[in-house]
């Protein structure tokens, strides 16, 4: 190492012990909030990288009302549940609506912001309002205000799918490729986010009374401390101010920017304990058919993906040792790549790149297409593997026997290379099946987004308990048959 | 009578390393040859580039039963005229001994499971086995596995079978019962071309032995000949050697 890397290396080493440092000097412990940043205007980041918002504003003027410092982390709309649940933030903030639901399992302040969900869509494409949408596919984020009421409201729309995003980037791209014909979500974010795009345009205000509000783990001593802070904001003007600075007017004198509210009730005389909190029976009972739904599709698609992925692995492991030249230098480079290459960032290639040079796929048949390819690559090294295991003289007894290229493989050299390769082939499978949980960002309703949604829905994270112990029973088998093959076949090969 | 292998002018590099060099020899039909050296001596390569599981140099030419031995569609009727048997055996482990010597005859000759399974039986009868015959290869001892190995070569019905040092890896008491089957072999009027190393067994089966060393013929002739009255030193010294231990 010369001189002037060290310098560069004591430089690095300063910036990620810097953080420490100042929070060492901090005695009062900091309020965590959760935040699901990329929701303007409420919580996104500006061009140098910093959290903005009118709610990171907000939680910041709380926070110096309360004398607390405040630390934002970044989490998915649909995380934001389980994390204030098990006490990983303190607040969460993401224009999260006050609902019935999240009544019984969580605590809000007073709300401070009174909102509608909207419909907003591509400019000319024919859609003027939610009746134009009949037979057509929505957007909408998963577990959010706007999915709760798309869901209620499916049959009277006759909406043919709802399709269930991370977030409101990936949507909008979605309605924008012309998958997806619209997208209900809050109106606030989506009139911020289509005043300067002009091929956009919120073509429908969708009236459900919703009002935003600070989220925390229930009856919690912060809540009334946030709640009277609020109130404090409200009277000193504080909060009609962060709405003029961030939608370029003041608020209604009528509405909850504006005027002190009382706090919502919380469901008293329930407090949920660990039980009723991760393993609720009616939670589940209500849930259990939305996650058989997507178990079906889980298994769908590890289905496909595996016979595929096996049908291309092979083909290229036999390309790559047998082929001609070129083939052999495509098929390395093939199995090369989509084993280099996060599975999550080719998926988003497929689904949301692709449509731009003409070919779109179904969220399904994109997830289908991204699993099939990698796990195609890994299953090609296992074969390739598999076959180079078996020892040379095979191959020598088969052709000296006049056997062709075709029956030698055949008939001697994958019976035997199969043995080998069925232990690492069973690994494979389960990884092609834990990652069609990945699919959940191509909005495809596979287990895990169906738990996502119903937690969210239902304001309690039983449902990704579930899922995950449903990913056990039918993974575990599969662990422990491969553990005992690979014994079985260590003794025989002694 | 033209000979059914013939090799002319047939050399063989591996990168700079000459593993045989300008190889003329002829085998007559029905004819036993026995190829003994020293390690290294181009032996097993020699008999090797006769069915083509080595290539040799295109300066060369190996004629089997008048056809050349070359890459492409010919090759596979060569192959299923010169039948061969390997020093370890190379059985097909997930196949039965049964299934083994039928597998061949066919997918290579296209014959009906029931033909294939009689000449199956003829041969594994013949050399010893038959009880065996539903057993796995790795049931059997080396010796009953490389008599299966030669029923198998023999299912083809080849015109000439390659031996590649067939009781090199087999204990020793188990040689015997080998040689004892190539030996009724040798008596069918089947051409054979032997590697090996056993002095005895050569002497008593072969109508011609060859000595080979440094990828060259060095003397040739019948049994008497090569064994009694060595012409070359470097055949004396190696018989001195392998003889005198």
């Amino acid at each position: 190492m010369n001189k002037s890397s060290l310098v560069v290396f004591k430089v690095i080493l300063l910036c990620f012990i810097w953080p420490f440092i100042s929070l060492a000097q901090n005695t009062e412990s900091p309020i965590i909030v959760g935040a699901n940043i990329g929701n303007v205007p409420w919580e996104f980041q500006d061009t140098t990288g910093k959290f903005v918002g009118f709610e990171i504003d907000l939680v910041n003027e709380i926070g110096l009302l309360l004398d607390r410092k405040i630390e934002i982390i970044n989490i998915p709309f649909n995380g934001l549940f389980a994390a204030v649940q098990s006490g990983r933030v303190d607040i969460a903030i993401s224009s999260i609506g006050i609902t019935e639901k999240r009544l019984e399992s969580m605590s809000f302040t007073q709300p401070y912001y009174d909102s509608d969900q909207s419909l907003t869509t591509v400019k000319g494409n024919g859609i003027e309002s939610l009746n134009d949408l009949r037979n057509q596919i929505i957007a909408v984020d998963t577990g959010s205000t706007g999915d709760i009421w798309a869901t209620e409201n499916k049959q009277k729309y006759s909406f043919a799918e709802i399709r269930r995003y991370e977030g409101l980037a990936p949507a909008m791209l979605d309605v924008v490729i012309g998958r997806v014909k619209g997208y209900i979500s809050d109106i606030p974010a989506l009139l911020y986010y289509t005043k300067d795009k002009p091929n956009l345009v919120v073509v429908e205000r969708i009236p459900t009374g919703g009002r935003y509000s600070l989220m925390m783990g229930k009856n919690k001593p912060l809540v009334s401390q946030a709640n009277k802070a609020i109130t404090s904001l409200k009277l000193a003007g504080v909060i009609n101010d962060l709405h003029a600075k961030w939608f370029g007017a003041l608020a209604e004198d009528t509405t909850s920017t504006v005027r002190v509210v009382p706090m919502p009730a919380t469901d008293e005389g329930l407090i949920l304990d660990f039980v009723d909190t991760f393993l609720n029976t009616d939670v589940f009972m209500q849930t259990y058919p939305m996650l058989i739904a997507g178990l079906v599709v889980t298994i769908q698609l590890g289905f496909i993906a595996i016979i595929a992925g096996l049908i291309f692995g092979l083909l290229f492991a036999l390309s790559k040792l047998y082929g001609h030249k070129a083939i052999q230098v495509a098929a390395k480079a093939y199995i090369d790549i989509f084993r280099s290459i996060p599975l999550l960032v080719l998926l988003i290639i497929i689904f949301y790149a692709l449509p731009f040079v003409g070919l779109s796929f179904s969220p399904f048949n994109a997830a289908a297409v991204a699993l099939t390819l990698v796990s195609g690559a890994y299953t090609a090294e296992i074969f390739r593997a598999g076959i180079e295991a078996v020892p040379q003289g095979q191959f020598e007894a088969s052709e000296a026997l006049g056997l062709s290229y075709k029956n030698t493989m055949v008939e001697i050299i994958l019976p035997q290379a199969i043995k080998i390769v069925i232990p690492p082939l069973t690994n494979n499978c389960i990884n092609v099946i834990k990652d069609t949980a990945l699919a959940s960002v191509v909005a495809m309703p596979d287990l895990l987004k169906q738990a996502t949604q119903a937690q969210a829905v239902a304001a309690n994270p039983t449902p990704l308990i579930a899922a995950a112990v449903i990913y056990l029973m039918f993974l575990l088998p599969l662990v422990l048959w491969v553990s005992r093959l690979e014994v079985k076949f260590r003794r025989g090969s002694r | 009578m033209t000979a059914l292998i013939k090799l002319e002018n047939v050399t063989k590099h591996y990168g700079t390393f000459q593993a045989l060099s300008k190889i003329n020899l002829d085998v007559k039909e029905g004819e036993v040859v026995c190829v003994i050296g020293p390690s290294g001596s181009g032996k097993s390569t020699l008999i090797r580039c006769i069915n083509l599981l080595e290539e040799y140099d295109l300066s060369g030419k190996i004629i089997v039963d008048q056809i050349l031995v070359q890459k492409g569609k010919n090759l596979k009727n060569v192959r299923a005229q010169v039948g061969m048997v390997f020093q370890s055996f190379n059985l097909f482990p997930h196949l039965t001994i049964l299934k083994n010597v039928m597998l061949a005859p066919i997918k290579a000759k296209g014959l009906s499971a029931q033909v294939a399974e009689k000449i199956a039986v003829d041969l594994l009868n013949k050399v010893g086995i038959l009880e065996q015959a539903e057993k796995y290869p790795a049931q059997l001892s080396g010796g009953q596995q490389q008599r299966v190995a030669i029923a198998r070569a023999l299912a083809m019905e080849p015109k000439a079978l390659l031996f590649d040092e067939p009781t090199s890896a087999l204990d020793p008491e188990m040689v015997g019962e080998v040689l004892d089957v190539i030996k009724n072999l040798a008596t069918t009027g089947v051409t054979m071309i032997v590697v090996t190393h056993e002095m005895g067994f050569a002497k008593q089966v072969a109508d011609r032995v060859i000595f080979m060393d440094a990828g060259q013929i060095v003397e040739q002739g019948s049994p008497i000949e090569i064994f009694n009255t060595p012409k070359e030193v470097r055949t004396q010294n190696f018989l001195k050697a392998v003889l005198n231990h």
